[in-house]
């Protein structure tokens, strides 16, 4: 009785690997929340000129992107058993905040903000690692990838377009598996990255790293 | 001459009010009833060097010199002015004889005046006629590359007195102190434009600001110049009064660059345009590092200047070939 049951799970066992290993299906749908962190834009001097040639600083300022949470879609294409490409989407309402103090006639600290419209397109393609889980339900994967920033200032009044990159790893976790309708599985996705936002509103033009952290519903066709 | 010297503009004082348009200060004048900038109808803009001389300064270094500091303002890319060197004279500046004239003259009664610039204007137009600058031989002048201790810089003054010449009035970006015995050191400044001289020696002035190049470029904007850059606008109360005069500066938060303007109405409205766009963050100052009758006609308006500097509490953006949109800026009283 004992090696019936024992042969009969491996056997169950055997069917769901074979269901939720990196994705048998080839497409896959995702929708979800978007969190990056904060982005320091750097620092700037309002100077005046003295006699010499030197500065007198009128007043100093701080910038930085602040974090948000936005909503961010996707569509996968699976390119091999372990290797999938996908294409995504975020949008996100972030602040641009500059601190300003020093001021030399004394005038209060103060942070003046807006806020700016923040949408990316891109790519990623997504490495599955299915030998690293010990859960047949569960597939980790490392991802890598880059796209289009576009950020719109307060109002819509002016555009200032970018790039980003980023790279990081996650994890699915397949909830339903086998065919239902026209699907063949859904589940949930979560996964931390690190972004690189170049352009853009930076301030000086430069390139920052900030992280990010993604969850997801998914299903898969 | 230990005092520090003012560089007073004729016409600033003559012609009273400036215009209600964009950014800085440009020279107006009323004609029929409606406030018209100053400025020359064609360019190039012709010009004649006076024959007279200083010690330290020859005829030759003085056109020399005086040709660089046109050069420095027609150089702006956004701009479209130009002059042009007409020749020679022995006619003094300050003749009202349709002939622009730069020379030396020698006004020991103005003990603070490095130099001036006076203005011929239709009146019916408001185009400048001629508009000539003297600068007083009565102080030690140097065309030194390096500048000499204890002489005033003639590049510098010059290119601070075509501005005058070009229709542009006085800049309120920089920061002075009182002296004990009267009158004002500059400790820094941030415009070619702005009313006081640096001391002796120095020839820190003699590049133009992002002020200075706003300014001549919204008095003759070059091809792009309208579409390239935006401006900002808004007005300043003070308990629910609009304030007028009050010294407002847009800071590119980008670039670092400055451009300053004024409240320049009763509903104590301003425009500074000439900026590029991006993110900007906006101070108000009272305007109390020179004399107001340096900028404003004080018997036309009274200037209020008892208020603490102030910075509005948004990022203000400005677009490129647009506007910002109204930034109300509310001060306190000292």
């Amino acid at each position: 009785m004992a090696l019936t049951m024992t042969a009969a799970m491996l056997q169950a066992s055997v069917v769901f690997a074979q269901q939720v290993e990196p994705p048998k299906s080839r497409f896959e749908v995702g929708i979800g929340v978007l969190w990056i962190g904060q982005e320091p834009l750097g620092a700037k001097t309002a100077n005046e000129t003295t006699g010499g040639g030197g500065a007198l600083a009128l007043f100093n300022t701080s910038s930085e992107l602040s974090s948000a949470a936005g909503i961010a879609a996707r569509v996968g294409v699976r390119l091999s058993r372990s290797l999938v490409a996908e294409a995504d989407a975020s949008y996100l309402k972030p602040q641009l905040r500059i601190a300003i103090s020093g001021d030399t006639e004394g005038a209060a600290a103060l942070t003046a903000a807006e806020t700016v419209q923040q949408f990316t397109v891109g790519g990623n393609v997504l490495w599955y690692l299915p030998h690293v889980s010990r859960s047949r339900r569960v597939a980790p994967f490392a991802l890598a990838g880059g796209g289009y920033l576009r950020q719109l200032h307060d109002q819509a009044i002016l555009v200032e377009t970018g790039r980003f990159y980023q790279f990081g790893a996650g994890a699915t976790y397949l909830l339903v598996s086998g065919r239902h309708f026209h699907t063949k599985g859904a589940g949930v996705r979560a996964d931390a990255r690190a972004v690189v936002r170049a352009k853009g509103v930076a301030l000086d033009g430069g390139t920052r790293t900030s992280p990010a952290f993604g969850v997801s519903a998914f299903v898969r066709f | 001459m230990k005092q520090p010297l003012a560089l007073v503009v004729a016409a600033a004082l003559v012609l009273g009010q400036s215009s209600p348009a964009l950014a800085y200060l440009k020279f107006g004048v009323p004609i029929q009833g409606k406030q018209v900038t100053l400025k020359w109808a064609q360019t190039p803009v012709h010009y004649l060097i006076s024959t007279a001389v200083v010690p330290g300064v020859t005829s030759t270094d003085f056109q020399t010199t005086i040709a660089t500091a046109f050069a420095t303002w027609e150089a702006v890319p956004t701009a479209s002015i130009t002059y042009q060197l007409a020749g020679v004279t022995t006619a003094s500046p300050g003749q009202d004889d349709g002939s622009s004239v730069l020379g030396f003259q020698s006004r020991p009664d103005l003990d603070r005046v490095l130099a001036q610039t006076s203005f011929l204007v239709d009146a019916s137009t408001g185009a400048l006629i001629e508009s000539d600058i003297f600068f007083n031989a009565a102080f030690p002048w140097s065309v030194a590359a390096a500048g000499e201790t204890g002489k005033y810089d003639l590049q510098s003054i010059a290119l601070h007195e075509i501005g005058h010449f070009s229709g542009l009035g006085h800049s309120e970006l920089g920061e002075t102190e009182l002296q004990p015995g009267g009158g004002r050191r500059v400790l820094s400044a941030e415009a070619v434009m702005f009313p006081i001289a640096f001391s002796a020696g120095s020839i820190a002035a003699r590049t133009l600001k992002a002020d200075d190049i706003a300014g001549i470029s919204d008095l003759y904007p070059d091809g792009g110049f309208a579409t390239t850059t935006g401006s900002l606008s808004g007005s300043v109360t003070k308990d629910g009064t609009p304030l007028f005069g009050a010294h407002v500066v847009a800071f590119n938060a980008a670039t670092g660059l400055m451009v300053g303007g004024f409240t320049l109405n009763t509903q104590g409205q301003f425009s500074i345009g000439g900026l590029s766009p991006g993110a900007h963050i906006v101070r108000v100052e009272p305007l109390d590092d020179a004399d107001v009758d340096s900028f404003f006609d004080t018997t036309m308006n009274t200037v209020d200047v008892n208020f603490r500097v102030t910075y509005f509490d948004r990022v203000v953006v400005v677009p490129k070939g647009g506007d910002s949109g109204q930034v109300a800026v509310t001060v306190v009283a000292k």
